[in-house]
């Protein structure tokens, strides 16, 4: 704020900005006013809705285009970014500023190989086409693409997405930008892949000399890359600061209940999370007042009519009426102990389920997938045309019990769900429901278990029909399996209640929903029938951190109303630590560790399961990883799947043995088994 | 890709199959007999008996199929029943006029159509958008026989711009141009506005995707983005409906080469139905069939070589 003078790269003043829509001016943007030190990591975090990517592309000018900037500037050295014309913009993208997207599967065109989108960025170069292909494939090796020369003529689709980043951030670092924008370079890419990627990063910043600009929800990486962090909630800044001030000091009641949400931060593990009640407010309305009042714990009548002052401290500065003025309180901040957010005080689910039968049992189960046509396998002679999706997978779920399945993308725990719920056929092994074979079953014999066995989809509003209301799509379960002169109308009023959605939503459709209203509605979907048992495919994706705390917690409440059992698939670990009874890990189809959640946590046996946990980036920037690399690239193809362990291609402790045979489970514990030649042992540990 | 090739030609044989088959049958439903249609009305018992065995018109359908599947194999279609030529010798003379009204036709459709298409989503809502929407419907709307006929009024016989009928003297190629500028014009009109709608829809699909975004934030140029990028892939779905056109352009021919009087395939199949003449019948419609297979074979080998996912699957 102070020393703008040489050290600033960028300076955004008085952003403001509106978005034409169809339901009004929605003010997206409001005063937004920050510096960018050069040379330095910026993380602009905040939930969706809070405007933080509307920032970076408003820095490219490369707004949808009902958007409509109404005052600030945007200044880079002697320039205005807001008002250049064009053609000066253009001269500025890819050379001077660049940038890295989030979904490398969308944002890198799919028909041209990377050798030719590489020369193209370099067009403003008079280089000969060799020297371009040539700097294109130095680039791709600094990054860590293996055997560039001849990987630079792949297409995108013949990449990993780990590997697609990769490639995604050496095209952005090809003409070796000033500043670079990163818009959730991470999102889309799995725990280890993140780590990896944030290496990298902080690497070519000390390499380039470039500045970044790092757009994330994600506190975990907010924490482990940047320098500085700028708070964003529904459109304005609330606070900014160097990242120890914001992680360990934090002014802003908003960014203390960020904090505190996040389940990575929560070290007692309690079935319930702590919450943000409330939703963003409309922003076509007229906005008074301090923009987080409405949700926040600590306001004051005041704080809703007044505007919040801006307070300079430290290292940057926080808009709130706790720290400055008539309104101030001495006591604001509490010490980082106290918290600050809504904290249900639900009772813990007593451990007794430990004895029950189960009311799952899967045994030896084999998925396989076709990878070639009869007749092509049999021209080319091979012996087995499929992939083991899932191999020789065993499970128990029990009464009123919570397994969490957790693997990276590819890890087949999606086909395991889908396997158990008889949505895909099996090619091998037995899956019980209370004692009958249900694998395999047809339609039509399955029909009355699909009462019992319910399903909640991995994408909250694109599982729900844009056609129907949520009074239609939370009934439509029982008129499916006939709803025998019920009053769907009572069904529709108690099922909403039990999600705890107002009744007032059961006429609206789904585009009118939030995330987590949207999850809500499947929640209340797979309830319909009273199931025994729901299948939910990552029940958290795609929610912001203070809303999958509610959902998490009304899936607690549920199963101790209700007596449920859950199968939670899902890639985050924070998450599960706190639902889940038990644990058990996939790897590339294979159970490689189950056991109870806490064990699981505390004392992995397999080196996979570790570098999960280890994995994920801590909210803490004292406890950042001077070595993230525990493990190296990429979960492998199925089609090559390895010989020995499966994990040995990428395990840090593999032994020459671990490539001979695939190891065996072992029982650990009597709740707890792994498959692994070479288990991590600990110094409090029996070693039997 | 071999594979690929080998599984679609054998499909292609299936089609053909299938196509000549049900021809078969319904030219046998046709009242007349063939062989009074040939001899005459006048011709004696034995010389129409005679005829008869010569053509197996005296045995079963699916034999006489039989036999017409195993002479074509060798490339033998049969006998034209009044001149007694070759089929074969038939159809190539006349394949020529055919392949260049329909090649034509879909060419200036293709050169105008999708150049506009292009124009039209980089500036929608523009003048030249509302335009094009307009000429779109307009031109689909109207049927090609009469576009056809009113452009032989207009440019032939009121302005005597353009010749009327035939397609030109054998070997003079600017008078043949000169033929086929009025039948193209008319079978293809309703094509312009059919891609330049498509286009203009994948068009504006592509351009809201984030690899267009990708493109812009680097810094490349507008036309590069348009012409390189987007276009390449909203291409790929025009290609598809171009090789399907084909198939419509075939029938929009027998209307124009019967409006015009050009000696083409079209009027060809037309005339010997007419005339009971069921080699030329059976004989034109295997090329015509084999024809379009062909081309929808060529389209989807297109893409599979401009979208290299595609290729990555074949």
């Amino acid at each position: 704020m102070k020393d703008l003078a040489n050290n600033t790269l960028l300076n955004i003043e008085g952003l403001t900005l509106d978005f034409l829509t169809n339901r009004g001016r929605v003010k997206a943007l409001r005063d937004i006013a920050f510096p960018v030190r050069k040379g330095r990591i910026l993380g602009i975090v905040g939930e969706s809705g809070s405007g933080k990517s509307t920032v970076l592309w408003s820095i490219l000018g490369l707004l949808a285009g009902n958007a409509q900037v109404t005052a600030g500037r945007v200044d880079y050295g002697d320039k205005n970014l807001l008002t250049l014309n064009a053609e000066g913009l253009r001269a500025l993208r890819g050379e001077e500023i660049s940038v890295v997207f989030q979904d490398p599967m969308t944002s890198q065109i799919p028909v041209l190989p990377y050798a030719q989108q590489m020369s193209d960025i370099l067009y403003r170069r008079s280089m000969s086409e060799a020297d371009k292909r040539k700097a294109a494939v130095d680039m791709l090796r600094r990054v860590g693409i293996p055997d560039p020369e001849s990987r630079v003529d792949a297409y995108p689709h013949e990449f990993s997405g780990g590997m697609r980043q990769r490639a995604g951030i050496a095209m952005s670092m090809l003409t070796g930008p000033n500043l670079l924008l990163a818009d959730e370079p991470t999102t889309a890419l799995d725990v280890t892949m993140e780590a990896q990627m944030i290496d990298l990063m902080r690497g070519l910043r000390d390499d380039f000399e470039t500045t970044i600009v790092v757009v994330s929800h994600n506190l975990g990486l907010i924490a482990e890359m940047c320098d500085d962090v700028v708070v964003m909630y529904a459109g304005e800044v609330v606070e900014t600061g160097e990242v120890h001030d914001i992680f360990h000091n934090a002014r802003h009641p908003y960014t203390r209940a960020l904090l505190e949400c996040d389940p990575a931060r929560i070290t007692d593990v309690s079935r319930k999370l702590p919450v943000i009640p409330g939703d963003i407010p409309d922003l076509t309305a007229s906005l008074s007042g301090c923009i987080f009042a409405s949700r926040c714990q600590k306001a004051l009548p005041a704080c809703s009519t007044t505007a919040p002052p801006l307070v300079e401290r430290g290292t940057g500065i926080a808009r709130c009426h706790l720290l400055e003025g008539p309104l101030a309180d001495p006591s604001w901040p509490p010490p980082a102990e106290v918290s600050t957010v809504m904290r249900d005080t639900g009772k813990t689910l007593e451990a007794s389920v430990k004895d029950a039968k189960p009311l799952l049992e899967v045994r030896d189960l084999n998925v396989q997938f076709r990878t070639m046509g009869a007749m092509k396998s049999r021209l080319r002679g091979v012996e087995r045309p499929f992939v083991d999706a899932v191999l020789d997978v065993s499970l128990d779920i029990r009464p009123s019990e919570t397994l969490a399945l957790v693997g990276e993308s590819g890890s087949g725990k999606t086909t395991l769900g889908r396997t158990i719920l008889n949505l895909q056929d099996a090619a091998g092994g037995s899956v019980r429901f209370e004692g009958n074979d249900i694998r395999n079953m047809s339609e039509r014999r399955f029909k009355p278990l699909r009462r019992d066995l319910a399903m909640m989809f991995q994408d909250p509003v694109g599982s729900l029909s844009p056609r129907k209301s949520v009074r239609a799509l939370i009934t439509e379960p029982l008129l499916i399996h006939g709803a025998e002169g019920r009053n769907l109308d009572f069904e529709a009023e108690r099922l909403a209640d039990m999600v705890r959605l107002p009744r007032g939503f059961l006429s609206r459709y789904p585009h009118e929903l939030s995330g987590g209203q949207a999850r809500r509605v499947g929640v209340a979907r797979a309830l319909a029938l009273n199931p025994r048992l729901i299948v939910a495919d990552e029940p958290t994706a795609g929610l912001d951190v203070s809303v999958q705390g509610e959902i998490l917690n009304l899936m607690a409440d549920l199963q101790e109303e209700h007596g449920l059992s859950y199968l939670i698939i899902t890639h985050n670990l924070p998450v599960v630590r706190h639902i889940a009874d038990r644990i058990a890990i996939m790897y590339l189809g294979r159970i490689v560790e189950e056991g109870p959640a806490a064990e699981v946590f505390a004392r992995p046996a397999h080196p996979y399961t570790r570098a999960l946990v280890e994995g994920v980036p801590q909210p803490d920037p004292d406890r950042r990883r001077q070595n993230t690399g525990t493990i190296k690239g990429e979960v492998p193809s199925l089609l090559r799947r390895p010989k020995g362990c499966d994990f040995a291609t990428r395990c840090p402790l593999a032994r020459d043995a671990c490539r001979e045979a695939k190891p065996e489970h072992r029982q650990i514990a009597p709740d707890h088994r792994h498959a692994c030649l070479f288990p991590l042992r600990y110094a409090d540990q029996q070693i039997t | 890709m071999t594979i690929y090739l080998f599984k679609r030609f054998g499909l292609a044989a299936v089609v053909v199959m299938a196509v000549l088959l049900l021809l078969f049958s319904m030219l046998h439903m046709i009242p007349g007999n063939p062989a009074i249609l040939a001899l005459g009305t006048r011709a004696t018992p034995e010389a129409i008996a005679e005829y008869s065995a010569r053509m197996h018109l005296d045995e079963p359908v699916l034999k006489q199929f039989v036999y017409f599947l195993g002479s074509a194999v060798q490339g033998d279609l049969g006998e034209d029943v009044f001149s007694n030529r070759p089929v074969t010798a038939i159809i190539a003379e006349r394949m020529g006029f055919s392949l260049a009204l329909i090649c034509t036709g879909m060419g200036w459709a293709v050169l105008l159509g999708v150049p506009l298409g292009c124009l039209a989503a980089v500036r929608p809502g523009s003048w030249l958008d509302r335009i094009t929407g307009v000429f779109s419907v307009g031109t689909i709307a109207v049927p090609s026989f009469l576009v056809s006929i009113w452009a032989l009024l207009l440019f032939s016989i009121q302005l005597r711009w353009l010749p009327a009928i035939g397609a030109g003297e054998p070997g003079n190629f600017a008078d043949q141009l000169s033929h086929l500028v009025l039948p193209a014009f008319a079978i293809g009109l309703g094509w312009v506005g059919y891609l330049a709608r498509m286009v203009r829809a994948s068009m504006l699909e592509v351009m809201g995707e984030p690899y267009i975004r990708s493109a812009r934030a680097f810094g490349l140029k507008p036309r590069r983005i348009v012409l390189g990028y987007a276009l390449r892939v909203a291409i790929l779905p025009t290609i598809t409906l171009i090789g399907m056109g084909f198939g419509g352009l075939i029938s929009s021919a027998v209307f124009a080469e019967i409006i015009f009087a050009r000696p083409g395939i079209g009027k060809m199949i037309f005339d010997a139905v007419s005339d009971r003449n069921f080699p030329i019948v059976q004989g034109g419609v295997l090329v015509a069939t084999g024809f379009y297979i062909l081309v929808v074979l060529i389209s989807d080998l297109l893409i599979a070589w401009l979208d290299p996912r595609v290729r990555s699957s074949l």
